[in-house]
């Protein structure tokens, strides 16, 4: 359930790497593993594709058990990230849950059917880095 | 409006933070008769060290089994205190609450969810805890470089462990025992570089106090068994660096001499923790430096008072906020709880029930920190004791390095805020957490000045808040507002009505 393989629909904002907008469980990106099996997963909505998580997980333990490459592209160079303290200090790990963009996902606790964006930079500061 | 234009008080103790500190003063204060509210970011009480202690004691599966052996009899310790804690109906407990604004006078502003206030407090306890040391190395930015908390969060919270090509990184009791951890879940992490040698071990003796002891022989095993596993280790590891294409694919750093490379796909660092400063620094609230451990904290008497910066004007009267716990000093979680006790009944004594510290209490604050500067002195700070090479970012958010920094230091920018101002330096998401230290030490790398080093003036929010929340922020001090009506024909007879600033 958890290996998506699937290629995503392009969000309306357009990344700078094109092959990276993919969900990559096949390409290395698994840096955790689930200790066990999930028991009463929930599903939750990964740029439209499902995604599991256990009840009281937070978004951002969801986002590394699917194993993407990046939950945010940075808005100053379109460098990739993904969560770095998972206790709310760093900001790396902002996403667009349900239509509100820039949530803490190490502090966000899931709901059945979240609706998760991973959030591509600033598109502008993207085609002009110098700017 | 009340009598006297004394403002309604929501509790008569707000605590922000829900681990060990925080949650032994609310039961210490409740049971005295106070009405407390805990504002904690976090699902469940137990902070970082017990996160997800309650859900975990009641997974019976075989994973969940194994993963409490793993963290072993010192995470489950908390159960007792969060047991405790639940039963208190008179503990007005929110979670998932942020707190973004945190004011001399008692009053606190909170999100949660998509709704925000504020709540105000006879007297207010700060114990929202600590955070690692931010250690810039070129490559840290790069997906699969993480910190050792974050590492143990996802185990408590996330039941995730690493895969692939393990390498921690750092100093710290908390490196040593998450190396443990994991290899008591079956992971061989593929190198254990310590920055901290043999040498400081030695030099950290003669602070050892009986009270050290028991850490001292606890580090030791980690450190045999580890060994014993086979573990590859190195110490005295130096200019550490990550490399990769759009993630950590293998790192690279100095020791016994020589430059090293090892493969990696997970690269975990610790450079020990210090007190989070976020808050008292927003509140005003006066701050010292901790030369040992390279760090600010609150400036506080021993049981947690503040000092307001602020010019008088800018509050109202007396500085009501106390800090404890790891905010205040880090000492771990038996610290934490005996501080908790005695910021707790010095409150009390402050709110006329009560005589102040008992002794008992005194003496358990003194003895839980004796150990401290034994630890200091065994695990110096190491990742970020060398300033950053110009082309490492400090920080993160914006993407600037320690060379755009410096250039503008140089150029004349010599304080921090005209930095900030000028180079965006603590103007991302983050607001400064990750690169306030070290840019603080960059200026003083040019300025040679000695005292405490200056930080970003903190401004509230100091958490994003939503737009719609704060339109409808409640509890705002009635004495400083007034209400208007925005329609002059109300439809249905309700009114729609704004508060607005009073003259
Ligand atoms: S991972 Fe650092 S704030 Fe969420």
């Amino acid at each position: 359930m958890n290996d998506i393989k699937t290629h995503v629909s392009p969000p309306e904002t357009s990344a700078p790497d094109t092959a990276e907008q993919s969900f990559s469980a096949d390409t290395g990106f698994k840096l955790f593993a689930a200790l066990g099996p999930v028991p009463d997963a929930i599903t939750l909505f990964l740029d439209d594709q499902p995604i599991i998580a256990r009840q009281g997980d937070t978004v951002a333990v969801c986002i590394l058990r699917t194993g993407v490459p990046y939950n945010r592209l940075n808005p100053v160079s379109g460098a990739p990230r993904l969560p770095y303290c998972m206790i709310g200090h760093c900001f790396e790990c902002l996403v667009e849950i349900d239509g509100i963009a820039n949530q803490q996902a190490c502090l966000t606790v899931v709901r059945d059917g979240m609706k998760i964006r991973r959030q591509l930079g600033a598109p502008l500061a993207l085609k002009h880095p110098e700017v | 409006m009340t009598q006297d234009n004394i403002p309604p008080y929501d509790a008569d103790v707000i605590i922000v933070g829900c681990g060990p500190a925080g949650m032994t003063a609310a039961v210490e204060l409740v049971q005295a008769g106070c009405s407390v509210i805990v504002l904690d970011m976090q699902p469940t009480p137990g902070g970082q060290i017990f996160r997800n202690l309650e859900a975990n004691l009641r997974d019976s599966s075989p994973s969940g089994q194994t993963l409490l052996d793993a963290l072993g009899p010192a995470y489950k310790a908390g159960a007792e205190l969060i047991q405790r804690f639940r039963t208190f109906r008179g503990i007005d407990y929110r979670p998932q609450t942020t707190v973004w604004e945190v004011r001399p006078d008692g009053t606190v502003g909170w999100l949660q969810g998509i709704n925000a206030g504020y709540v105000r407090g006879r007297q207010v306890l700060l114990a929202h805890g600590a955070m690692e040391r931010p250690v810039p190395f070129p490559g840290w930015t790069l997906p699969g470089v993480m910190t050792a908390g974050a590492v143990q969060t996802l185990l408590k919270a996330g039941h995730l462990k690493p895969t692939g090509n393990v390498v921690l990184a750092g100093t710290g009791p908390l490196l040593l025992l998450l190396a443990n951890q994991l290899h008591q879940l079956g992971i061989k992490p593929a190198l254990i570089g310590r920055t901290d040698r043999f040498a400081d071990a030695l030099s950290g003796v003669s602070h050892l106090r009986p009270g050290g002891l028991l850490p001292l022989i606890k580090g030791l095993g980690w450190v045999a068994r580890l060994k014993a596993a086979g573990v590859k280790s190195v110490t005295g590891l130096k200019d550490l660096a990550a490399h990769g294409h759009r993630k950590v694919e293998a790192i690279s750093f100095t020791a016994n001499g020589r430059q090293q490379t090892q493969a990696c796909d997970l690269l975990i660092v610790h450079d020990g923790i210090v007190p989070s400063i976020d808050i008292p620094n927003s509140a005003g609230l006066r701050l010292q430096w901790d030369e040992a451990n390279a760090s600010w904290r609150p400036d506080t008497t021993f049981d947690g008072q503040t000092a307001s910066s602020l010019p008088p004007e800018l509050y109202a009267g007396r500085c009501v906020i106390r800090v404890t716990g790891d905010a205040r000093r880090i000492g771990g979680a038996d610290a934490a709880m005996a501080h908790g006790r005695l910021a707790a009944q010095s409150i009390l004594a402050d709110l006329g029930r009560g005589t102040g510290p008992c002794s008992k209490a005194v003496r358990s604050v003194r003895k839980s920190l004796s150990v401290r500067p034994f630890l200091d002195a065994v695990f110096p700070p190491g990742l970020s004791r060398a300033l950053p090479e110009n082309d490492t970012i400090v920080c993160r958010c914006e993407e600037l390095t320690a060379g755009n920094l410096r250039e503008k230091i140089r150029s004349g920018f010599r304080n921090m805020d005209a930095l900030r101002g000028e180079t965006r330096c603590g103007m991302g998401p983050c607001q400064g957490r990750s690169c306030m230290v070290t840019a603080a030490r960059l200026l003083q790398e040019h300025t040679h000045a000695t005292a405490c080093p200056p930080t970003f003036r903190g401004r509230p929010p100091i958490r994003p808040i939503p737009l719609g929340a704060i339109a409808n922020l409640s509890g705002l001090d009635p004495r400083a507002t007034i209400r208007l009506t925005l329609e002059d024909k109300p439809e249905h007879g309700v009114e729609e009505t704004v508060d607005v600033p009073a003259e």
